[in-house]
C-alpha cells in the first residue's frame, strides 16, 4: 500500500553526507510507489538551499540533487524561515525586507514556518529525520 | 517497535543513548560514521548484538568507510530501496546523531 | 497552510539530546514543540542524555548575549506544553537534583522512555 512520507533534514550539507543520503532516500521511496508530501529543512539543514554554494566537480552537490528531485517530481522543499534567515538564506522578499544585497535561496526551495512541518507530521504516515 | 538510525561513530554519546532504549523487536540501521559500530570484534558490535535488535548497515556508507568486508556477521547490508522497505515495516523512526 | 482535520491528529514526541549552547539543535527542538502546540497538535518533549544539561537551573545568559534556554523551558506550560519528561539515568549521572527541575517535568527511566517512544505516532530526534 502506498504511504505518504515527509522528511525532516537537520544535517548540514557540508558536514558528512547525510543530506545526499536523504535525497537518495527520497528517490528510493518514490521509486517504490510512495508519495513524498514535503521535505522540511531545519537548523543547519537549511544551508542545503544556499544557491551560491559551489561543490568541487568530483563530488555530488546536495543542492543539485535536491533541485533535480524537485524538478522531476514537483517535490515541495521548505526551508525553515527562522533557521534560514539566521544563516543568510533569503529569498527576494526577505532580502528586500532586511535590506540585504541579494537573494541567496535557490529557486527550487521556499521559505516557510515550522507550521508546515507540524502540518506534514499530521498528514504523513511516515516522518523520517536525517540529522 | 522502532526503526532507529545511527549516524555517529561509536565514541559519540549517540550510541550510548540509543543503546539505552534499543530493544528486541526494534531495528537499527547504521548510516554515515555509524557504520563503524558494526565492525566485527568491536565493543560496539557486541553491545548491539546484546540489545536483541535487528542490525542493518547502509551499503553505500559501509563501502565509503571501507568496512564492507569486516562487518559483524549479524549485520545485514541494505541499499536505499532496503532503507525505504525498513521504514515501511516500522511506522516510527528515530534518528540518533 | 490548510487547516488540519480533527481526525488526523497525530502525536509527536520531540527528543532533545544535545547540550546547549554548543549546538543549535536544542533551540530547534523547543521551537518545533512550540510550533506543534501553537497549531494545537499533541506534543511531548523528552530530554535525554546530554540534553538534560539544558535543564540546569542557574543559567544566566546575559553576558553571553544568547537566549536563556531554561527560561524558555520554564515557559512551556504557558504554551500548553505540559508533557515534559527527563531521562532519569542521565540526570543522575550529571548530578542534576530532581528538585531543580521545572515543575512540569517528570522523571523517566529507560523502560518508561521506551514506552513513551512507542506511544507516539512520530518521534523526532534532535
Amino acid at each position: 500500500m502506498p504511504l505518504t512520507y515527509a522528511l525532516l533534514v537537520l544535517a548540514s550539507p557540508t558536514s558528512g553526507h547525510s543530506s545526499l543520503t536523504a535525497a537518495r532516500f527520497a528517490r528510493a521511496l518514490l521509486a517504490r510507489g510512495h508519495r513524498l508530501q514535503r521535505v522540511f529543512f531545519l537548523d543547519n539543514g537549511t544551508l542545503t538551499g544556499l544557491a551560491t554554494a559551489v561543490t568541487p566537480q568530483d563530488e555530488q552537490s546536495p543542492l543539485q540533487q535536491w533541485a533535480q528531485l524537485a524538478e522531476e517530481h514537483q517535490t515541495e522543499l521548505i526551508l525553515c524561515v527562522s533557521s534560514a534567515l539566521k544563516r543568510g538564506l533569503l529569498d527576494s522578499t526577505e532580502a528586500t525586507r532586511h535590506e540585504r544585497p541579494a537573494a541567496t535561496v535557490h529557486p527550487a526551495f521556499e521559505l516557510g514556518g515550522l507550521g508546515l512541518l507540524v502540518e506534514a507530521a499530521q498528514t504523513a504516515d511516515r516522518l523520517v529525520t536525517f540529522g | 517497535m522502532l526503526l532507529h538510525t545511527l549516524s555517529r561513530s561509536p565514541a559519540h554519546a549517540a550510541l550510548r543513548d540509543c543503546l539505552a532504549v534499543l530493544a528486541p523487536g526494534d531495528a537499527l540501521l547504521l548510516l554515515g560514521d555509524g557504520v563503524y559500530a558494526a565492525l566485527a570484534g568491536s565493543e560496539a558490535a557486541a553491545l548491539l548484538a546484546d540489545s536483541g535488535a535487528s542490525l542493518f548497515v547502509l551499503d553505500t556508507d559501509a563501502a565509503l568507510a571501507g568496512v564492507r568486508e569486516c562487518l559483524t556477521p549479524h549485520a545485514i547490508l541494505v541499499d536505499d530501496d532496503g532503507f525505504v522497505a525498513l521504514s515501511e515495516r516500522y511506522s516510527r523512526q528515530l534518528a540518533w546523531y | 497552510m490548510s487547516p488540519v482535520a480533527e481526525h488526523s491528529r497525530k502525536s509527536i514526541l520531540v527528543v532533545s539530546r544535545h547540550a546547549h549552547p554548543g549546538s543549535s539543535l536544542p533551540r530547534s527542538a523547543l521551537d518545533t514543540a512550540l510550533a506543534a502546540a501553537a497549531f494545537d497538535q499533541p506534543v511531548t518533549l523528552l530530554f535525554q542524555g546530554e540534553g538534560v544539561l539544558q535543564l540546569l537551573p542557574a543559567q544566566d545568559s546575559r553576558a553571553a548575549g544568547v537566549r536563556n534556554l531554561r527560561k524558555v523551558i520554564d515557559s512551556l506550560p504557558l504554551y500548553d506544553i505540559e508533557a515534559v519528561y527527563v531521562d532519569s539515568a542521565a540526570a543522575s549521572a550529571f548530578g542534576i537534583a530532581p528538585d531543580t527541575l521545572p515543575a512540569s517535568a517528570r522523571w523517566l527511566d529507560a523502560a518508561g522512555i521506551r514506552e513513551l517512544m512507542a506511544s507516539h505516532d512520530h518521534v523526532l530526534g534532535f
